[in-house]
């Protein structure tokens, strides 16, 4: 390892500081700005790092968690693949879970920056893609019994050089894609926010030079091990398991056991996941960088939200696993749901053991991720086919030291950072009648500290036709855990009322549902976990509850 | 007319007041804002305005033909969350709209931050059975049993104020205007606000949330407004009185009670239209505003001449959806305190000592490090002439603040005082590249202008950060926003949803009578404030079909009258959306959502004062030692802000001092003072980053 240069000054630190935030920061939102499809311009599903040259995260924008702890990878797998063939004005690409990736929908763009001959930092921008091929739209089949059932797959390619990509590539990626249009002109915001990054940080390095800016890098990962360590070290030593279940892998196994075992000693941790079932035929098993991901998700959460999510605040953390278990699936393994599921269930598992350690940091359960989408036709708008990706009646979040649980915010893997589009403008756009969107009472988890609400919808097709609805997700069996004495929330409870009064649950993983007009799709979302035993709720906050209708008894 | 025009500006610490007399001179004063009535600082002012020009107070408003003014009472009800008791009549099944925020949460890494308290707790959201469908059908006709049983809940509630938010009120209002009207029969001094009055647009969170804000704050701006006008009234005036609306046009008091949720950034809407007023005076079109008060730092762009409007935008986590000035607020202003943060860096802000303690050299109790204290430490200020001599500043008291800041870093404290200076030029210039690549601009190509009683000491130094050469600063840079409110026009703004559920774009016809519809009713609300020239401009929000942010496209160019007019209206979007994002997709399906209209009506331009004859250049009236970025030092000539000649010219290092601002000049800096009210810089090309 080369000699660590000195320190710069305190002021100078800090204003190097600020200005690796401020780049991620506006990458961000020059990406914000120029994609095309929903999924990126309204829900917000990517994510932005700088990792230096040793493919450690220094800066990430705060988008979607689940994606930020598992960028080093990505840059990690061009750095193996390339090595020193990597050129100053190439761009990098990949998806594959099995090289540097998460799951499929993922493409992940990295360019790198060269100052004094070296490559000196990676600009990473990883997007959730509408599609990527594979038999179902939009990438989440649950039928898939392997990875190339689930759509394309890009080891860490040379997607272009001089700054330019290859045109024929884009072709190929985006031929592979249902919508090309949609799939290449989100490959070029995403190139052009890594380009935007690249400028920025050639300024800064032709001003302080190369040397400064490591010295700088090495100080902001220390003080950011540092502040992650002190906090740490307020924590009960010991060691703890928690134990978290998906309800099923869509193939008749059910109760699928994701268990951590987490030892504290001092200002460090061990997560050990190596006891989790084996790996199961569907597409809830993770790959290696998004378990990483969730055990570094889990533990930003535990930290102050202030800790930088950067590497250094990451060192703390030391995690063991076993290939061949459903966080961490041999190559081949269909893993597309991963992000979602197993993701919440490795936080879930983490938190319930810290919960010990630091009960006043830990929170109940978030919710679980039930996708459905539509597929059909509407008479409105002859001649063409709609589908329509339920993003509505989300699930709530968990109760806290501080207090009762969010509402309708999702998941852990999201936090409140995905949205669900306006009614009006849906019913204009689709042939969907949304007859109730509101809370459901009853659904959080009693606590000293309640979970926050799921959310109901009575949504009545009125399709041309008959049509066609897939569903992928988990949590209609397993409510979201309550913690530390807290109660568990109800689940999820998903329906389907036929036009003529016959009705059935809706499964979690269910392809090719046949529609009617008429038909009712009753959806009940589970709400969060309790925080602390119910006996200690304040009794005011009951009352309160029961008056405002969040509660019914 | 040849009467004084007054401009009021309440800010947090002071209330400005600009005059403009019959002879087109400029007079500021100020005195301490009251927050618990402002009205009362505002009188105080008028009263330091009228001794400064040596009249009597009734004398001065007898002669006063018109006062603007700017308010920040709706913006404080928001913030400190002291609103009026507000209920909802909404759709039934619907009822927890506001509060399901679009599943969105601030804060990602906080799950343990707990959720704010909506606006309308949900037991006074009361659902009533009614619904329409998205093309104006009755689905639910509106159900009197179940209204008459909302409206007896809410008499026991005894709420000050009612939303009233249906699903698609937007493309027919008849049942929110029936269920309004009962309230008021029912509940008489009620405030009522219909959503479909406030936002008549597609998207329920957003108008049920703008209606929410409306109800909540209405009360509060309304008998605020009255009591101004008492006062001003006890005081001799007998006039127009305006307000400064969000979108930086003003309406009389009556509209701004009215539509109290526009008035919420009716404070820093004042310089924005100052910033306006000086780009039709010849400053440029293409301006960075730069305000920079004692807690924050507002934002804007000017680009072509024409202020960005924007309609994203939350105060107090509340979404307001109304047209609105695209201002960025940042946690950077003179009070902000200097701390080592939790990861032990140095860290400036967004904590502020505020008005009270205010900076350690204030000597009121404050000890904690602020950017003032830096300036003053760094020589910057003078201890002995801040705010015209009114205020001493404590030396001593800022040293020990930063010598203890600096002791944790290894630092003395005039380097603790430098860094943080520079840290706040690096903050402030952050929040500038990310205001500029949200629009899509290169803050190169723009003037910085800084005004706020603390811009001038880092207009230069941010300006180098971004590679901007260009920087002014204008010589009432204090009272700068109250200025601007003089300098701006009656404006309505009037918007209606088209979004159609067959055609993305509705046909020639329909679109014409759609505008036409829309400028009749524009037209006649401004008509009965105002009996002068009236003008339109339309524009529409579109978007792509799969798209879901819509931008605004300006329709003003079009040919409105030859057939082809939804194709050159689609054409027109293509070609705003190849502007902001460097492509248009022709083949691809353009949605129209909204169809939108701005009535302006002209009011008369303020007198330009005689240019001054040609003086001699003032000279220093005195040299101070300053502290230069480098670490060096340099002996800086200190002028008279308000002496300088016309088209004097001064090279930096320097100082410029007025009675309510201070311009700090870095080396290489090349200013003149422009004889139209600006100090205009030039600034060497550095290596921006």
């Amino acid at each position: 390892m080369p000699p660590r240069p000195a320190a710069p000054d305190p002021v100078t630190l800090a204003v190097l500081d600020n200005r690796f935030r401020a780049i991620v920061e506006e990458m961000g939102e020059a990406m914000l700005r120029t994609t095309y499809s929903q999924i990126l311009n309204s829900s917000r599903d990517f994510s932005i790092a700088l990792c230096d040259a040793r493919c450690r995260l220094v800066a990430q924008a705060d988008h979607i968690p689940v994606h930020v702890g598992a960028m080093p990878f990505a840059a990690q797998a061009v750095v193996e693949a390339f090595g020193d063939a990597i050129a100053e004005g190439d761009i990098y690409l990949l998806n594959d879970p099995y090289h540097g990736g998460s799951h499929l929908p993922d493409l992940t763009a990295i360019v790198p920056v060269f100052a004094e001959g070296a490559l000196r930092f990676l600009c990473v921008v990883r997007a959730h893609h509408t599609d990527i091929g594979g038999a179902t739209h939009g990438g989440y089949n649950p039928a898939a019994t392997e990875i190339w059932q689930e759509g394309l797959r890009l080891p860490p390619i040379r997607l272009g050089e001089g700054r330019r990509p290859r045109e024929d590539l884009l072709r190929m990626i985006a031929a592979n894609t249902r919508l090309p249009r949609d799939v290449r002109g989100d490959l070029m915001a995403m190139i052009g926010a890594a380009h935007l990054g690249e400028r920025r940080l050639l300024a800064l390095l032709a001003r302080h030079g190369a040397g400064l800016l490591d010295a700088a890098v090495e100080a902001i990962l220390d003080l950011a091990e540092g502040h992650a360590r002190r906090i740490v070290a307020t924590w009960a030593d010991g060691t703890w398991r928690g134990e978290a279940f998906l309800d099923d892998d869509g193939f008749g196994g059910e109760d699928i056991a994701i268990r951590a075992t987490v030892t504290k000693r001092g200002d460090s941790l061990t997560v050990d996941l190596s006891e989790s079932d084996p790996q199961t035929p569907g597409f809830v098993n993770s790959s290696y960088p998004n378990m990483m991901s969730a055990v570094r998700m889990a533990f930003a959460f535990l930290l102050d939200p202030e800790v930088a999510k950067n590497d250094g605040a990451f060192r703390p953390l030391a995690v063991r696993a076993r290939e061949g278990t459903v966080v961490w699936a041999r190559e081949g393994a269909p893993v597309t749901m991963c992000t979602s599921h197993c993701s919440n269930e490795i936080v879930e598992a983490v938190v319930k053991a810290l919960a010990n350690a630091c009960p006043e940091r830990a929170m109940g359960g978030w919710g679980r991720r039930f996708r459905v989408a539509i597929k059909g036709r509407d008479a409105r708008r002859p001649g063409r086919e709609f589908v329509w990706h339920m993003f509505h009646a989300r699930p709530g979040g968990g109760g806290s030291a501080k207090g009762d649980g969010w509402s309708t915010v999702g998941e852990w893997h999201s936090a409140g950072g995905l949205k669900f589009g306006s009614v009006e403008m849906a019913e204009a756009r689709f042939p969907l009648f949304f007859r109730r969107h509101e809370f459901r009472p009853d659904s959080a988890g009693d606590g000293q500290h309640r979970g926050g609400l799921g959310g109901e919808l009575e949504l009545v097709i009125e399709t041309d036709g008959p049509a066609v609805a897939n569903t992928a997700g988990d949590g209609a069996r397993h409510g979201s855990a309550g913690i530390l004495g807290g109660r568990d929330s109800v689940p999820h409870d998903y329906r389907l009322r036929r036009a003529d009064g016959s009705e059935r649950a809706l499964r979690t993983k269910e392809v090719g549902i046949p529609l009617a007009p008429g038909d009712v799709l009753h959806v009940r979302a589970a709400g969060g976990g309790g925080w602390g035993p119910p006996e200690k709720r304040d009794p005011a906050a009951r009352a309160a509850d029961l008056a405002e209708g969040y509660v019914t008894r | 007319m040849s009467g004084y025009r007054i401009g009021i500006d309440v800010g947090g610490t002071f209330t400005d007041v600009v005059c403009i007399g019959p002879d087109g001179r400029t007079t500021l004063a100020k005195a301490a804002s009251t927050p618990a009535d402002q009205s009362e600082g505002v009188v105080a002012a008028l009263g330091v305005l009228a001794a400064a020009l040596g009249l009597p107070l009734p004398d001065l408003l007898a002669r006063t033909e018109r006062i603007v003014h700017g308010t920040t009472v709706a913006t404080n009800a928001l913030l400190e969350r002291k609103g009026a008791r507000v209920a909802m009549l909404t759709t039934a099944g619907h009822r927890d709209v506001i509060e399901m925020r679009e599943g969105l949460k601030p804060e990602r890494y906080d799950l343990r931050l707990p959720p704010p308290p909506p606006l309308v707790p949900r037991r006074l959201r009361l659902p009533v059975r009614e619904r329409l469908r998205v093309d104006g059908r009755v689905e639910v006709p509106l159900d009197e049993a179940s209204l008459a049983e909302a409206i007896a809940a809410l008499a026991a509630a005894e709420v000050e104020a009612v939303a009233i938010c249906f699903l698609h009120s937007w493309r027919d209002p008849a049942h929110e205007r029936r269920a309004g009207a009962a309230v008021a029969r029912a509940l008489p001094g009620v405030y009522v606000t219909l959503s479909a009055e406030v936002l008549p647009q597609i998207k329920e969170f957003e108008r049920f949330s703008t209606a929410a804000v409306n109800a909540y704050v209405g009360p509060v701006v309304a008998r605020y407004l009255s009591r101004l006008r008492a006062r001003l009234g006890e005081a001799g005036y007998a006039g127009p009185v305006f307000v400064i609306l969000s979108h930086g046009g003003v309406a009389p008091v009556e509209e701004a009670a009215r539509l109290a949720a526009g008035t919420a950034l009716s404070g820093p809407a004042g310089g924005v239209a100052a910033a306006l007023a000086l780009a039709r005076r010849g400053l440029g079109q293409d301006l960075v505003t730069f305000d920079v008060g004692g807690t924050s730092t507002d934002i804007a762009l000017v680009t072509a001449g024409e202020a960005a409007l924007g309609r994203g935008r939350t105060v107090g986590g509340e979404r307001i959806a109304l047209e609105s000035l695209d201002i960025i607020t940042l946690g950077a202003g003179g009070g902000s305190i200097a701390h080592l943060g939790p990861g032990g860096t140095l860290r400036v802000g967004p904590r502020s000592a505020g008005a009270a303690p205010g900076p350690a050299c204030y000597g009121q109790g404050g000890s904690e490090p602020t950017v003032t204290d830096a300036n003053l430490l760094l020589g910057y200020l003078d201890p002995g002439n801040f705010l015209g001599g009114r205020r001493r500043l404590d030396l001593a008291a800022a040293e020990r603040a930063f010598a203890a800041l600096g002791a944790r870093l290894g630092l003395d404290a005039t380097q603790a005082a430098a860094g943080t200076h520079r840290l706040a030029n690096v903050h402030m210039a952050d929040g500038i590249r990310l205001a500029t690549v949200r629009r899509g601009v290169d803050p190169r190509d723009y003037t910085l202008l800084g005004f706020g009683g603390a811009a001038g000491l880092h207009v230069s130094a941010v300006a180098r950060e971004l590679g901007i050469r260009r920087v002014a600063v204008p010589l009432f840079a204090a009272g700068l926003s109250a200025w601007g409110m003089l300098h701006t026009d009656l404006r309505y703004e009037v918007a209606r949803s088209a979004a159609d559920t067959a055609a993305g774009v509705p046909p020639d016809d329909a679109l014409r009578t759609a505008f036409a519809t829309l400028e009749a009713e524009g037209r006649a609300r401004v008509a009965a404030w105002f009996g002068g020239q009236v003008e339109t401009r339309r524009a529409a929000d579109m978007r792509y079909g799969e798209q879901v942010f819509e931008i605004a496209v300006p329709l003003d160019q079009l040919d409105w009258d030859s057939p082809g007019l939804a194709e050159r209206v689609r054409e027109a979007f293509h070609r705003r959306h190849e502007a902001l994002f460097t492509y248009a997709l022709r083949g691809e399906e353009v949605v129209l959502v909204n169809a939108r209209v701005a009535v302006v009506g002209r009011l008369p331009a303020m007198p330009v004062p005689e240019a001054p004859a040609a003086a001699a250049p003032a000279a220093p009236v005195a040299r101070r030692r300053i502290l230069l970025a480098d670490g060096g030092t340099a002996e800086a000539p200190v002028f008279d802000f308000a002496a300088l000649a016309p088209d004097q010219r001064l090279d930096g290092p320097a100082i410029v001092e007025s009675d309510t601002t201070t311009v700090l000049l870095l080396p290489g800096d090349a200013a003149r003072m422009d004889a139209r009210g600006w100090l205009e810089v030039e600034v060497p090309a550095a290596a921006a980053l």
